[in-house]
C-alpha cells in the first residue's frame, strides 16, 4: 500500500508543465525532456531488469554487456561495458534518455553525454526503500505506473512475509563474503546489509564505512560469525573458495556447517529481484522457518 | 703588439676545496702571455692544473683570483659565441656512440658564427669543407665517426675546431692513445697550420718530447704553479724536470731537429 | 639534396600521410555511417542533431585530433629526452612525470568529486597538477645542490619519482572503494577520449608551446652529443639549454598525460624509427617526430576502438602490446648493423 501511494505521488510530482517533460533524478538533478522517453539506453543492469519487470522493454533500445537478466535483455543492442561504454554506439541508437548510476559508471561518461546533448538520468540505491523508489520512478518515466503499483505491492507483501517469519527467531551473526581474495564485505552503505537484517540476521560488518570495504580475515574470524554467506557472481567468474573457509574450524558457522552460497546478482543489484534475493538470504539464515 | 691571451695572477680552486687539505688550490698565481702566431706547450705532471688552465681559458670555469684577458679584453666581457669564434678547443676524440658523420661533426664547429641559424648556410658548408681539406679528411666526409680509427678521428676533431675559424687553437692531449705514425702526422699538421694559416696554438701534453718538438715556448706547471716559462731549451733542464716529475731524466739534443729530447733514466729496481 | 629540402620533403610526406590516416579514421567506428554520410557531416551538410553530425563532428573528429596531438607530443618529448640524456632508452614515462599525473588522478578519483567539479576542472586538472609536481620534483633532485641539471642524475631522479608515485598509487588503490576502482584502472591504461573544443584548444596551445621550445633548440641538441663541456666551448649555454629542453619536454608529457592518461612506447619507438630512416640530426627528428608520432598513435587508437567493437580497448594496451616486440626488433637490427 505504501509503495502504491509512493508511485501515485511520484506521478503527480512528475506531471509535465506546459510542453516539456522534466523529471528530477535520484541525485536531485533536473532532467529536461521534450516528451516522455521512448528510446532509453540503460547503463545499469538493475535498471534493465526493472524496465523488463515493468513491461517497458519496448522503450529500451540499448543495454550494457552486463545486462544479462532477463535473458531477453541479451538480445538488445549492447553499447559496451559499464566503465567504458562506446559513445558512438550510444549516439547511433539515438536515445532520448540514458539511465546511469554513480556506482559503476564513470563521471567522465556523464560529462561526455552532457556535451553530446543526451539527457542522463542518474540513479543510486543503498536501501530497500531506494529500490522501490527507483522502480516507482522508472514506472513514472516510462508511463507504466499501472504495472509499477501492483509490482511494488507484491514486493511489500513478500517482504512482510519474510519479516513476519523471522521476527520471533534469534538473530545470528552473519558474515557476507562479496569477494574472498582480497576479502571484501558489505558495509553500512551496502544494500545487502539491510537485506540481511530483514532476513533475520545481523551482518558482522554492518558498522564498516562505505559500501564494499576491504576487511582483514583476522577481524572476520574475531567476529565469530554463526552463518557465512559466500557470494556467487555468475557461472563464469572466479572460485568461491569454500574450502578456505571450511578450514577455519574456530568459527561457529563452520562447526555448525552453516556455509551457504548466495547468488550475488540478486542482492547486489537493486532491481526487482531484490525480493528474490531477500528470500534466498532468509532461507540460508533461517532454514528452519522456510522449509 | 697586444698579446693574444694574458693570464694575470690567476688562481682557481674547486668549491669546498679550501677546507680539505687533500684538495689544494688547483692553480695559484699563474701569470703568462701568449703572443699571436706562436705555439705554446703546457707541460707538467698529472693534477698540475693543465686541464684546469684550458677550462679557465674557455670559460667553462671562472677564476677565483686574478683575471684572464683575450685580445686585451677581459674574458668575462666576451660573449660565449664571440669567444668560440676566437678560441677553439680540440678535445681527445669524441664521446662513445657519437652518431654523426665527419661532415656533420665539422659543421658543428660553425655554430658560434650564427647560433640562431637552424640549418648551416653555403658559407658554413664551404668553411667546413676547407677545414676538412686542411686536415686531410675531406674524403671521409660522409663516413660515420664511429667507423674511423684513432688518427682519422683526431684529424676530424681538429677539422671541427678549424671550422670555427679561430685565432687560437687549443689542443688537450692531442696524441694520447695515438699510434706513432699519427703522433708524427699531428705534429706536422700543427706546424703547417701555424705556419700557413697563422693559427696560434696552445698545446697541452704529457708527452714532453712532442711539446719540445712543436712548441716555440713551454709552460711548465707543477702543483698549480707556473714553474718555468721559456724556450724548450730553457725549460727542459734535467734538475728542473727531476724536481717536478720526481724521477731521474737526461736531456740531450736531438740529432735531427736540435731540439731537447728528454730521456727517462730507467731504474734497475734493485733499491 | 640540401637539408632544408630533405626536411621539407619528409615533413611534407608525413603530413600528407597523417591527413590520409585521419581521413580514413573518420570512416571507421561502431556507429555504422555510410561514406556519403561521413562526407556530408564533414561538409556541414548533415542536420545539426543527426547521428552523423554528432558522431562525426563531436566524437570521431575530436578523438582523432586528440590522438594525433598526443602522439606527436609524446614523440617529440621522446626525441628531446633522448638527446638531453644521451640515452636511447629515455622515454617520457621514464622521467616520472606520468607517474605524478597518475597520482593526481587517483587522488581526484578517490576524493569522489561531485559531478559539477568533474565537469569543470575534470580529472585533467588533477592530472596536470600531479605531472607538474612530479616534474618539479625530478628537477629538484637532478639539480640537487648545484642549481643546474646534472644529466647523469636526471634519469635516476625520474626513476625515483616514478617509483614513489607508483607506490603511492598502489596504497591508494588498495584502500579505494570497490566501485571507484574500475574508473581508476581504466584511466591508468591510457585512453584517447573526445574532448570539447575549448579543452582541445587548450591542449593544442600547450603542445604548441612545448614543441616550440624543443624545435628552437634542435640544432643545439645535436651539439650536446659532443659532451656538455665541448658544447659549452662551442658557445652553447648548456645550463640554460638543459632547463629549456626539460621544461619543454615536461610540458609536452604533462599535457598528454593530463588529457589522455599514461601512454607508453610512442615516445620511445617513434624517434628510433625515424632515426633509422633519417639519421641522428635532431633538426630533422623533431619536426618529423611530431607528424610520425601523430600517425602512430592515431593508428593505434583507431585499432583500439575498432578491433573488438562495440567494446573498446584502451589505446595504452595497443601501444604496449605492439611497442615492446617492435622495440626488440629495432634493437636487433640496430645492433646487428653496428657489429
Amino acid at each position: 500500500m505504501r509503495a502504491a501511494a509512493l508511485a501515485v505521488g511520484l506521478v503527480l510530482a512528475v506531471s509535465p508543465p506546459a510542453g516539456a517533460f522534466s523529471a528530477r533524478d535520484m541525485l536531485g538533478r533536473e532532467v529536461e525532456l521534450a516528451a516522455p522517453p521512448a528510446r532509453i539506453v540503460s547503463l545499469v543492469p538493475s535498471v534493465t531488469e526493472a524496465l523488463y519487470a515493468l513491461g517497458a522493454e519496448a522503450r529500451l533500445v540499448g543495454v550494457t554487456d552486463f545486462c544479462d537478466y532477463p535473458p531477453a535483455a541479451r538480445g538488445k543492442p549492447s553499447v559496451g561495458g559499464m566503465i567504458n561504454p562506446n559513445l558512438e554506439a550510444i549516439v547511433a541508437l539515438q536515445p532520448d534518455l540514458v539511465i546511469a548510476t554513480t556506482e559503476g559508471n564513470r563521471e567522465e561518461t556523464f560529462a561526455q553525454l552532457k556535451r553530446l546533448g543526451i539527457p542522463t538520468y542518474l540513479v543510486a540505491a543503498h536501501r530497500v526503500r531506494d529500490v522501490t523508489d527507483l522502480i516507482a520512478r522508472l514506472g513514472a518515466l516510462t508511463g507504466s505506473q499501472h504495472a509499477a503499483g501492483p509490482l511494488l505491492a507484491r514486493f511489500e507483501r513478500r517482504i512482510a512475509a519474510v519479516a513476519q517469519a523471522v521476527a520471533p527467531l534469534p538473530r545470528p551473526r552473519v558474515l557476507y563474503v562479496l569477494w574472498p581474495e582480497p576479502l571484501i564485505v558489505p558495509g553500512r552503505e551496502a544494500l545487502v546489509t539491510e537485506l540481511i537484517r530483514l532476513a533475520g540476521g545481523e551482518s558482522v560488518t554492518a558498522g564498516e564505512a562505505d559500501a564494499y570495504p576491504r576487511y582483514s580475515l583476522e577481524s572476520a574470524v574475531a567476529k565469530a560469525p554463526e552463518v557465512i554467506l559466500l557470494a556467487n557472481h555468475g557461472a563464469n567468474t572466479g572460485p568461491i573458495d569454500e574450502p578456505k573457509w571450511r578450514r577455519l574450524t574456530s568459527l561457529p558457522a563452520v562447526r555448525a556447517g552453516r556455509l551457504h552460497r548466495v547468488e550475488g546478482n540478486l542482492v547486489h543489484r537493486y532491481g526487482p529481484r531484490v525480493v528474490d534475493g531477500l528470500e534466498q538470504l532468509a532461507r540460508a539464515i533461517h532454514p528452519e522457518a522456510f522449509p | 703588439m697586444t698579446p693574444l691571451v694574458e693570464f694575470r695572477a690567476v688562481g682557481f680552486a674547486y668549491p669546498g676545496a679550501g677546507r680539505s687539505r687533500a684538495r689544494p688550490f688547483r692553480l695559484t698565481s699563474v701569470s703568462f702571455a701568449i703572443e699571436p702566431g706562436e705555439i705554446v706547450g703546457v707541460i707538467g705532471p698529472n693534477s698540475s692544473g693543465k686541464t684546469t688552465l684550458i677550462r679557465l681559458l674557455t670559460r667553462v670555469l671562472e677564476p677565483v683570483e686574478g683575471e684572464i684577458a683575450l685580445e686585451g679584453k677581459r674574458l668575462q666581457n666576451w660573449g660565449r659565441a664571440e669567444l668560440a669564434r676566437r678560441v677553439a678547443v680540440v678535445p681527445q676524440g669524441v664521446p662513445r656512440e657519437f652518431p654523426f658523420t665527419v661532415e656533420e661533426l665539422v659543421l658543428m664547429g660553425r655554430y658560434p658564427h650564427a647560433p640562431g641559424r637552424y640549418f648551416e648556410n653555403p658559407a658554413d658548408v664551404s668553411a667546413a669543407r676547407a677545414a676538412m681539406d686542411a686536415t686531410g679528411v675531406r674524403h671521409l666526409a660522409s663516413q660515420a665517426l664511429a667507423s674511423l680509427g684513432g688518427g682519422e678521428t683526431q684529424r676530424a676533431v681538429i677539422a671541427r675546431a678549424l671550422a670555427q675559424e679561430p685565432r687560437l687553437l687549443v689542443l688537450d692531449e692531442p696524441t694520447a692513445h695515438l699510434d706513432l705514425r699519427y703522433q708524427a702526422e699531428t705534429a706536422a699538421l700543427l706546424r703547417r697550420l701555424n705556419r700557413e694559416r697563422g693559427v696560434t696554438i696552445l698545446l697541452v701534453s704529457h708527452d714532453l718530447n712532442l711539446a719540445a718538438e712543436v712548441s716555440d715556448r713551454l709552460l711548465l706547471l707543477a702543483e698549480g704553479r707556473l714553474v718555468r716559462l721559456g724556450t724548450p731549451e730553457e725549460v727542459l733542464e734535467e734538475s728542473t724536470l727531476t724536481a717536478v716529475f720526481g724521477c731521474e731524466v737526461t736531456v740531450e739534443k736531438s740529432p735531427t731537429t736540435h731540439r731537447p729530447h728528454v730521456q727517462l733514466v730507467w731504474p734497475d729496481g734493485r733499491r | 639534396m640540401s637539408p632544408q629540402g630533405r626536411l621539407a620533403l619528409t615533413v611534407g610526406g608525413l603530413a600528407a600521410l597523417l591527413v590520409a590516416v585521419a581521413a580514413a579514421a573518420l570512416f571507421l567506428g561502431s556507429a555504422a555511417i555510410s561514406p556519403r554520410g561521413v562526407i556530408g557531416a564533414v561538409a556541414g551538410r548533415a542536420a545539426a542533431e543527426s547521428v552523423e553530425s554528432v558522431v562525426i563532428l563531436s566524437i570521431r573528429l575530436p578523438r582523432i585530433a586528440v590522438a594525433a596531438l598526443a602522439g606527436g607530443a609524446l614523440a617529440v618529448a621522446g626525441v628531446a629526452f633522448q638527446a638531453l640524456t644521451r640515452n636511447p632508452l629515455a622515454e617520457p614515462s621514464v622521467l616520472g612525470i606520468s607517474g605524478g599525473a597518475a597520482f593526481g588522478v587517483v587522488i581526484g578519483q578517490s576524493l569522489g568529486l561531485g559531478l559539477t567539479v568533474v565537469e569543470a576542472v575534470g580529472l585533467t586538472g588533477f592530472a596536470f597538477a600531479g605531472a607538474l609536481l612530479a616534474a618539479a620534483a625530478v628537477y629538484l633532485i637532478a639539480a640537487a645542490g648545484r642549481g643546474v641539471i646534472q644529466i647523469q642524475t636526471l634519469l635516476l631522479a625520474g626513476v625515483i619519482v616514478g617509483i614513489f608515485s607508483a607506490s603511492a598509487i598502489t596504497v591508494i588503490i588498495s584502500l579505494l572503494d570497490f566501485n571507484r576502482l574500475g574508473g581508476v584502472i581504466h584511466w591508468l591504461l591510457g585512453n584517447v577520449a573526445p574532448i570539447p573544443p575549448g579543452a582541445l584548444g587548450l591542449f593544442a596551445i600547450l603542445l604548441g608551446a612545448g614543441f616550440g621550445l624543443v624545435l628552437r633548440h634542435a640544432r643545439e641538441l645535436n651539439l650536446l652529443a659532443l659532451g656538455e663541456e665541448s658544447a659549452q666551448q662551442l658557445g652553447l649555454n648548456a645550463d640554460r639549454l638543459k632547463l629549456t629542453i626539460f621544461t619543454g619536454a615536461a610540458l609536452l608529457t604533462a599535457s598528454v598525460v593530463a588529457f589522455a592518461g599514461p601512454i607508453g612506447f610512442v615516445g620511445l619507438v617513434v624517434p628510433h624509427m625515424l632515426r633509422m630512416l633519417l639519421g641522428p640530426d635532431n633538426r630533422l627528428l623533431v619536426p618529423t617526430s611530431l607528424a610520425g608520432g601523430a600517425i602512430v598513435l592515431l593508428v593505434a587508437d583507431t585499432v583500439a576502438r575498432s578491433i573488438v567493437a562495440p567494446a573498446e580497448l584502451s589505446v595504452g594496451v595497443i601501444t604496449s602490446f605492439c611497442g615492446a616486440p617492435f622495440f626488440v626488433y629495432l634493437l636487433r637490427t640496430r645492433y646487428r648493423g653496428l657489429m
